[in-house]
């Protein structure tokens, strides 16, 4: 169910006058998703989904309960008030209580187009013929997933705050499999505006990576250089930024940990120069939503600046208890690039590995922020600055200091793919970096 | 422990009060629905109606952070017409918004017709009246918020008065209604109950920079308030606040090749990981190759590929007592005793796990109760029922298992993962790392891993414990699928001992 500004706020003004509380919030999401996934050249599943909920938060005393609910008509709602004031007077007083902000001055985030918020399925059903038709051509099998979705979010307080966001999204992913089964090639993008997505292109580079007979060779696990496409450095730089938390740096546990557990890196030199990553409701790539978490305005800042970390994300009950600015969690992001090609990389390689992306990343230790992984979908062997062969994958286990902090070249930064429905996006370019760990050989394709 | 003979699940005498939603209303929306699913010309239609209740509360250190309460209705309805799905799923339970679900749904079937070269084809489906009413001890929904906050904070008092610096602690609860009705006439009702406790106690040395953390132990569990009463957290909190303070000081893996005990409470994952997830048929279909990946198991293998030792047993249910995936009928409508089948029997592998419209391909008459969606807005998809190692049925203590390991690792609890998207290579953390040294459990270890793969793992069972040590853990969110859908499963087993595994130290 998609809500205008006004009939947002309608529902939030009830909801607030329902209100018996010291002070109240009110947060509404809701939309319509639409997605259709394919295999072997054909559909499999498909759905439309109107969802909506609405959170209620009473604050009473110093205590917040919180009840959400899916449908909106006065009854319902006045019970969604009436029980979260139930729950906060069962609750004890939490001794660092914020009280809900007040009016902001938000910017402005543009992740709306009525042309792409009013796609239907039969516009997916187009994209994924493109794929199917590139692999029917090529000869592979094509699989794949293309989603739209239409979505707002509100926020009121009783203290005169409410905002309101709307985005328009659609993504495409496809892979490509040969027909012997022994390889793949991905490829997909994800945009708010469906005039940027270009189906044909995502459909000849999935395929065109797939499109490999030769039985993929085998890499001795060992320490190597890598090229790794947008794809892959956008997976990498998601879980340092996960890790730039004000709280845990401050209380020892985390990598942003001053040696001897005197508190953040905040202003010290961590990475190489070339990093840069930066969040911004205006950038015209990847923008960050206007309104963040609690309602906190989201800004244009860096969180690294030429390898110096000069921003950690901290919540309001955090920045109260230590003073210091509160900053939402990013959920999108952009790395600066460079100049370099990924062919003039490639180039510049005697032995290394050119990588599509990675699959199943996870932190193995906070401290050291080690990552394990492994490559996937359209691995290659590069050898005296050529692509000489399809590489079987690798599961790699990388320090991302050391990774971040010993990059050769950049690309130009690309809007990198997300799944359509969370509002996620990220922008990164491809990058040459010396000393990837890869740790074992792995036989899935 | 209940894997070795899981009871079929029969509709058992509901008490109104069991059920939120209304069920002439839910019978009038259906018949509205799927007779005019079938009048414009869908050749089957199936619907979810359902109500799904959660609560949430978390406290970290000294307060409670957050306690919501959340309830949400919908319906998704499923129509079949000229052998196209379309899937329309919306919050409103009335019957305009039914009726307009129908044409959205038909709409979508058409949308995707000129992309649908292999027409869906359904097997033959048995029609059920049913209800089924997870049997429970006390519900969590009943339980005050204060009660609950309290437990909270004193789980979080008890790791720090006993060594962690801090800690964060949380409660999940989730019921789930649901009611199923398709165009051959099966009218399904039914309800469940599930909680899961979690906590993590973090210990810190600020002068050496390292920390480090013990999570709860206690799984998540089909299951009441009691479960969480019984389950003693406090004192599992106290163990674990001691835990994280002595892994600080303890030894670093030296990494090397070892044989490896692991505790139930760590091998949940790893057959959740290596062997759920490569016999879902789907994903050797190729439905899942976008995103959640294929499979290193291949139709052509089925009764052939030596997947483990002769002690590897693994069966799929849908019965046993207070696991997440137990439930009277899935949402296809097939029953639980359709699910109840062996995927690897002595260590050969036996059965794919198969929703509506997949086992035909594959030369099979009929699909095994497999299916899920995770809510009733959302396309149902091939889901896993429980799935669990049976236990060793010769008498076989943990003391024994580890008697003959001379120079070895145990390691409980689940820890950092990650595996192939074949479910070949795997690398799984844990919580707690033991030396064995002949024959006896030794000094608390630090910053290990273990790598290895799938099928050369498995028949590198060597050693199985018998029923008396089975455990049965689980999740409340596998994650698969495009759009992501969650489900909770659980996975039982005995301790286990594995020879020659590859063993990491993740500090190096």
């Amino acid at each position: 169910m998609f809500l205008s500004s006004d009939d947002a706020k309608a529902i939030a003004d009830k909801v607030l006058a329902y209100s018996r509380a010291d002070a109240c919030t009110v947060q509404i999401e809701g939309g319509l998703d639409q997605s259709l996934r394919f295999a072997r050249g054909g559909a499999t599943t498909n759905l439309a989904s109107a969802e909506a909920s609405l959170r209620v938060s009473s604050h009473i005393g110093g205590r917040i309960g919180s009840c959400s609910i899916s449908h909106f008509d006065d009854e319902a709602l006045a019970a969604a008030v009436a029980r979260s004031e139930e729950i906060a007077r069962m609750l004890p007083v939490d001794p660092d209580y914020v009280a809900p902000l007040g009016p902001q001055n938000y910017g402005f985030s543009n992740r709306y187009d009525e042309t792409t918020a009013n796609l239907h399925l039969d516009a997916l059903a187009g994209a994924a013929a493109r794929v199917i038709e590139e692999g029917a051509r090529i000869g592979v099998d094509t699989f794949g997933c293309a989603t739209t979705a239409r979505r707002f979010d509100a926020f009121a307080t009783s203290a005169g705050l409410f905002a309101y966001e709307r985005r328009s999204e659609i993504d495409l992913s496809a892979t490509a499999r040969n027909r012997a089964d022994t390889w793949s090639g991905w490829a997909g993008a994800h945009q708010f505006f469906a005039d940027r997505l270009d189906a044909e292109q995502i459909a000849r580079v999935a395929c065109f990576k797939g499109a490999h007979d030769a039985t993929p060779v085998d890499l001795e696990p060992g320490v190597y250089t890598v090229v790794l496409e947008p794809e892959a450095t956008t997976e990498l730089a998601f879980w340092l930024m996960r890790a730039m938390e004000a709280r845990a740096a401050d209380e020892g546990r985390s990598f942003f940990t001053r040696p001897g557990g005197g508190g953040a890196l905040i202003g010290e030199k961590l990475f190489d120069e070339k990093l840069t990553i930066r969040v911004d409701p205006a950038d015209p790539l990847a923008p960050e939503a206007a309104v963040g978490f609690e309602g906190l305005p989201h800004r244009a800042r860096d969180f690294i600046e030429k390898g110096i970390v000069t921003t950690l994300y901290r919540s309001r009950v955090w920045a109260q208890k230590t003073g210091v600015e509160a900053i939402p969690f990013p959920r999108n992001f952009v790395m600066s690039g460079g100049d370099v090609s990924i062919d003039d990389m490639v180039r510049s390689v005697r032995r290394g590995v050119l990588v599509t992306r990675f699959w199943y990343t996870n932190i193995v230790e906070r401290k050291n922020l080690l990552l394990t992984g492994l490559t996937r979908d359209g691995n290659f062997l590069i050898e005296n600055g050529r692509i000489v062969a399809p590489m079987r994958n690798m599961r790699f286990n990388q320090r991302l200091g050391d990774l971040f902090g010993n990059i050769k070249a950049l690309g130009p930064t690309r809007r990198t793919w997300r799944a359509a429905g969370d509002g996620g996006a990220a922008a990164a370019p491809a990058m040459l970096v010396e000393g990837f760990n890869f740790s074992s050989k792995s036989s899935g394709i | 422990m209940a894997a070795a003979a899981p009871s079929p699940i029969k509709a058992s005498c509901r008490t109104r009060s069991a059920f939120a939603l209304d069920r002439a209303l839910l019978h009038d929306l259906a018949d509205i629905a799927l007779t005019a699913a079938l009048q414009s010309g869908a050749s089957y239609a199936d619907l979810r109606i359902g109500e799904t209740r959660r609560e949430y509360a978390f406290a970290k250190d000294g307060r409670l952070e957050n306690f919501d309460e959340r309830e949400s209705q919908g319906f998704g309805l499923r129509v079949l017409l000229d052998g196209c799905w379309g899937f329309y799923g919306a919050r409103r339970l009335d019957p305009h918004s039914l009726r307009d679900g129908v044409e959205r749904a038909l709409e979508n079937a058409r949308a995707v017709k000129p992309i649908q070269f292999q027409p869906i084809e359904l097997e033959r489906l048995p029609v059920h009246e049913a209800e089924w009413i997870m049997p429970m001890g006390v519900d969590p929904f009943e339980i005050p918020a204060s009660e609950k906050a309290d437990l909270l904070l004193s789980i979080i008092a008890s790791a720090r008065d006993h060594g962690a610096d801090f800690c964060s602690a949380s409660i999940s609860a989730a019921c789930e209604e649901r009611f199923f009705a398709n165009s051959l006439g099966s009218r399904i009702h039914q309800t469940r109950t599930r909680v899961a406790p979690s906590f993590q106690a973090t210990a810190v040395d600020r002068a050496s920079g390292r920390f480090t953390t013990r999570d709860c132990l206690t799984p998540a569990r089909g299951a009441g308030w009691d479960y969480i009463l019984s389950a003693g957290l406090i004192e599992e909190a106290a163990r674990a606040g001691q835990e994280a303070r002595a892994k600080l000081g303890a030894k670093p893996v030296a990494p090397d090749d070892y044989d490896v005990v692991i505790d139930p409470t760590n091998l949940w994952l790893t057959i959740h990981e290596t062997i759920g997830h490569s016999t879902e048929l789907d994903r050797v279909l190729g439905w899942e190759a976008n995103f959640a990946g294929t499979s290193f198991v291949k139709p052509s293998m089925l009764n052939e590929l030596r997947f483990g030792s002769e002690l590897m047993t693994i069966v799929a249910d849908r019965a046993q007592p207070g696991a997440l995936a137990t439930i009277g009928y899935d949402d296809d409508g097939a029953t639980a005793k359709a699910a109840e089948f062996a995927i690897v029997e002595k260590g050969v592998f036996k059965n794919f796990q198969m929703a509506l419209g997949q086992a035909h391909l594959i030369g099979l008459s009929h699909s095994n109760g497999c299916a899920y969606a995770d809510s009733p807005t959302t396309f149902p998809i091939q889901r896993m029922p429980n799935i669990s190692l049976m236990p060793n049925p010769q008498k076989c203590s943990f003391d024994d298992l580890i008697s003959d390991v001379e120079n070895g690792i145990y390691v409980v609890g689940a820890g950092s993962w990650s595996i192939d998207q074949q479910r070949d290579n795997f690398q799984f953390g844990g919580q707690l790392f033991y030396e064995i040294k002949n024959g006896k459990l030794g000094d608390l270890l630090r910053d290990g891993a273990y790598q290895g793969r799938t099928t050369q793992f498995w028949n590198s069972l060597s050693g199985l414990c018998d029923a008396s040590a089975y455990h049965l853990d689980g999740t409340f969110t596998c994650g698969k699928a495009e759009p992501m859908q969650v489900a909770p499963v659980s996975h039982g087993s005995s301790p286990a001992l594995f020879r020659n595994v590859r063993v990491l130290n993740t500090s190096d």
